[in-house]
């Protein structure tokens, strides 16, 4: 018996528009609306409506006995309902035939686990209030951003209390000669089960499938069925786990993707032992085979499968630090502008912009980049972390302020009626006042002013 | 694999990037094993004043089969039409009078043109070679007469056109003709970059199968040390270096300088180079009240360069138009970030640097601000910028070029 398990990853950033120096302090609108739409609609009209019509017909004429995962980032859903209705719409549709799992993830697609915990764990519940809110489920499984992962995340996520199931990257260097064809049980947390890609025949799909220089190109539903089936006895579930855009986007639609998909179930099920799971059915079905150690994060990225994508640089240190630095503040602060701004520029792709690994060669890094080099996305990223930065002193005045004067009026009325014992009222903190023009500080970290 | 080569200028008589350009690939050709002999003109300037230098340069390359051949020409590199008569006339001033008639020259740079192919006709004749390679369309005339002298192929190298010196606002119809003809006779066409290769299709109607891009290379980096003394206590230092033309963009660093400055006062601007914008760029310095944060050092030659970048916070390339485009390289090659504009050849080949659309001053100022004070950004395009520049070798354009040759003697059957 082999299970396939599909889980589609759906993200798309808030791009940052060319943001400079002199909007620092001037205009604190750092994203680029007309672009995130017009991507939006780019993406929706090449991948998700076309490859979700698939997928409804497919799960339709297997009369459920064809299933799929998805998890789709917050800031997606949240530019599904600005920019294209009707591809949420047609998440929806699929939701509604019961053979279609939401997985969690953190809300803005965020590597805050590395930085904030509290804040990571606010991203997911966040998270999961709006899948609750549009398709009407409770995940079971978590999935971080970029499947960055590691034993003390899987026991964080634990900890939680909402989760079965835990997926990641299933790495050459982690499984050595085991197979990601097993579920296996975190180590130092045992009460989960955790999946493991197996990138070999998920990337066959979604990096080779085009590629005419592949031995193995072109590559139909029937040969890759047979690859699958040929699993049997040797494993219980096959992880395909990939970005959503392969279909049309990554692969388009003259390459032939759209036939493979739809072809290939029927092509699975011509083996009487195969079927199709979610994730959490996978979770649920098969035991967990052995333990599994995994100390340093993992990631599904590039070759070297571990952080060095996002924060693999300086750059991409130093602003990482400079961001998440703030976070406490910024959620003090009480402005729920600030807050959700703040929190927009933490999804992991402003990071990963700033790559400069293989960059010269111009590789898939380029091809997701909105940035001419990596240079222009730091000063653009931290250009608005400077503003960031700025109304954080400003709403800190503010609350400051309105402190004292909560703290005056109080006064005033225990004078009145000396009965009634104030709260003590918290000292407002310090304002830190900065040379006018000096918003920079020529700090090795870039620091900003504070 | 023998090449003719025919040049208008080489180290040390030289004008301007085209004569460097020819001698760091002469160089690697011939470590390459191709056999180059290189023709150039020959002013009587330069003989008086540099004869020797010229068999110096021959010394450079004694176990390297490069021979330098000289025929007797006034013709200098970047000689206009109008400089070259002014030129001309001093040298005929200079002659005693019963000298003046014999003076082999001809009376303006179109016939000193005309002359060298004469003389190339009769070199061709006797020199044996494999292939005709001209450099910029003084010495195309040349390529034609030794191309019809012995029915050799050849290709012509296009380092700047009449559109670039220009800014297209006042072609020479002489000029263009001579570089239209030699690219029409010519068997294959060298582009510098792919800004010459859109202007040799678009001005100059060459088919797109018959232009190759050859980019060029660098330079090896200088090593100088340089102080920028007291300066560098408190302010940070941004370099421009280029003729003060409206090809080089001088103006828009004016104007970036300005909004940096109402940022940050503590910066100063360095505009070395001379050109005929320079008396209005220094008025309008003066009238924008920033007299006291700019320096103008003049004419920087290529030390000076290095010692200028080895100072510089940043390096600033607002190019108009630009062909290729070998200053940054320098300063880059000093541990210098660079910001160059998006209308240079060079921009093709880098990618550790800044890049700007020249018109966009705002953007300049914000990159230039950027740099100075986001101090991982400086460091991170410094490391990667020297390391990027020194990769940047002339056997590969060299090696390009021994290809465009093989081509050519195939071509021949």
């Amino acid at each position: 018996m082999v299970s396939v398990c599909f889980y589609f990853q759906v993200h798309q950033p808030y791009r940052l528009r060319k943001y400079s120096v002199f909007d620092i302090g001037h205009d604190s609108h750092y994203f680029d609306d007309v672009k995130n739409s017009e991507v939006m609609r780019k993406v929706a009209n090449k991948c998700y409506i076309p490859t979700n019509k698939v997928l409804l017909e497919l799960i339709r004429r297997h009369k459920g006995k064809f299933k799929v995962s998805f998890s789709i980032s917050g800031v997606a859903l949240e530019q599904f309902e600005r920019y294209a209705p009707d591809v949420l719409e047609s998440f929806k549709e699929l939701a509604r035939t019961g053979c279609v799992e939401f997985l969690d993830e953190t809300y803005y697609h965020s590597l805050s686990y590395l930085y904030d915990k509290e804040e990571f764990k606010a991203q997911v519940e966040l998270h999961r209030a709006k899948i609750k809110e549009l398709f009407g489920q409770e995940p079971r499984v978590f999935r971080n951003t970029e499947l960055v992962y590691n034993n003390e995340l899987a026991s964080f996520v634990q900890e939680m209390g909402h989760y079965d199931a835990i997926v990641a990257e299933g790495a050459d260097h982690i499984l050595g000669w085991r197979s990601p064809n097993f579920l296996y049980t975190p180590k130092t947390a045992e009460n989960m089960k955790l999946l493991l890609k197996n990138y070999k025949l998920s990337d066959d799909i979604a990096f080779r499938f085009s590629n005419k220089g592949w031995k193995e190109h072109p590559l139909d539903a029937g040969k890759y069925s047979n690859w699958v089936s040929a699993v049997n006895g040797n494993g219980n579930v096959i992880n395909l786990f990939m970005d959503y855009e392969t279909f049309g986007e990554h692969q388009w639609e003259d390459t032939g993707i759209f036939e493979f998909l739809r072809h290939l179930p029927e092509q699975i099920f011509n083996h009487p032992d195969n079927d199709f799971v979610t994730v959490s059915e996978a979770a649920k079905l098969y035991p967990a085979v052995a333990e599994m150690d995994i100390h340093n994060f993992i990631s599904w990225a590039d070759i070297e499968r571990d952080l060095s994508a996002w924060l693999g640089n300086p750059m991409q240190n130093s602003a990482a630090y400079e961001l998440y630095q703030m976070g406490r503040r910024v959620k003090e602060a009480g402005d729920a502008k600030l807050l959700e701004d703040w929190r927009k520029l933490t999804t992991s792709d402003h990071l990963y912009y700033m790559c400069t690994k293989w960059f010269s060669d111009g590789d898939v890094h380029k091809y997701f980049n909105p940035y001419d080099t990596p240079y222009e996305g730091f000063i653009a990223f931290m250009n608005s972390l400077n503003d960031i930065a700025i109304r954080l002193r400003d709403a800190k005045k503010e609350k400051a302020r309105l402190e004292q004067e909560a703290k005056a009026s109080l006064e005033l009325q225990s004078a009145v009626q000396p009965a009634i014992v104030a709260e003590p009222v918290l000292e407002a903190p310090a304002v830190v006042s900065l040379p006018a023009r000096h918003f920079i500080s020529e700090s090795p970290s870039s620091l900003l002013f504070d | 694999m023998k090449v003719l080569m025919l040049g208008w200028e080489f180290p040390p008589f030289f004008a301007g990037g085209v004569g460097v350009v020819c001698y760091h690939l002469t160089r690697a050709l011939c470590q390459q094993g191709v056999d180059v002999t290189y023709v150039m003109p020959f002013g009587p300037s330069m003989l008086r004043s540099d004869y020797m230098r010229i068999l110096i340069a021959d010394n450079l390359f004694p176990r390297l089969r490069l021979q330098i051949k000289t025929v007797g020409s006034l013709l200098g590199a970047y000689a206009t039409p109008g400089s070259y008569d002014a030129d001309y006339q001093k040298y005929l001033a200079s002659l005693p009078s019963d000298k003046r008639a014999k003076a082999l020259y001809g009376p303006n740079i179109f016939e000193e043109a005309r002359m060298f192919a004469a003389k190339v006709r009769l070199i061709a004749q006797f020199e044996q070679f494999d292939v005709i390679h001209a450099h910029d369309h003084w010495t195309f005339p040349a390529a034609i007469a030794a191309k019809e002298a012995t029915a050799k192929p050849m290709v012509v190298h296009v380092h700047i056109t009449e559109f670039d010196k220009s800014g297209g606002m006042s072609v020479d119809q002489r000029v263009y003709d001579m570089e239209r003809e030699g690219m029409q006779r010519a068997d294959l066409v060298i582009a510098i970059s792919n800004r010459i290769k859109d202007q040799l299709m678009v001005h100059y109607g060459v088919p797109d199968w018959k232009i190759r891009v050859i980019h060029n290379a660098a330079e090896p980096a200088l090593n100088v040390s340089h102080d920028a003394g007291k300066i560098k206590e408190t302010d940070k230092i941004v370099l421009f270096v280029g003729r003060v033309t409206l090809q080089k963009g001088p103006d828009y660093y004016v104007e970036a300088a300005k909004k940096v400055l109402e940022y940050d006062p503590n910066v100063k601007f360095i505009l070395a180079g001379t050109g005929d914008m320079l008396p209005r760029m220094i008025e309008r310095v003066a009238q924008l009240g920033m007299t006291d944060k700019f320096i103008f050092p003049g004419f920087a030659n290529r030390e000076e360069v290095a010692k200028l970048g080895k100072i510089a916070d940043v390096f600033v390339m607002p190019s108009v138009s630009e062909p290729f485009g070998l200053v940054p390289l320098e300063a880059m090659a000093q541990d210098t970030p660079a910001i160059i504009s998006k209308q240079s050849g060079v921009s093709e080949v880098l990618h550790h640097v800044l890049k700007v659309d020249f018109w966009d001053v705002n953007d300049l100022a914000n990159k230039i601000i950027a740099v100075l004070h986001y101090q991982t950004l400086n460091n991170q395009l410094k490391q990667h910028g020297a390391f990027e520049v020194r990769n940047l070798t002339w056997d590969v354009p060299a090696s390009k070029c021994v290809s465009v040759y093989n081509e050519l003697m195939n071509m021949k059957k």
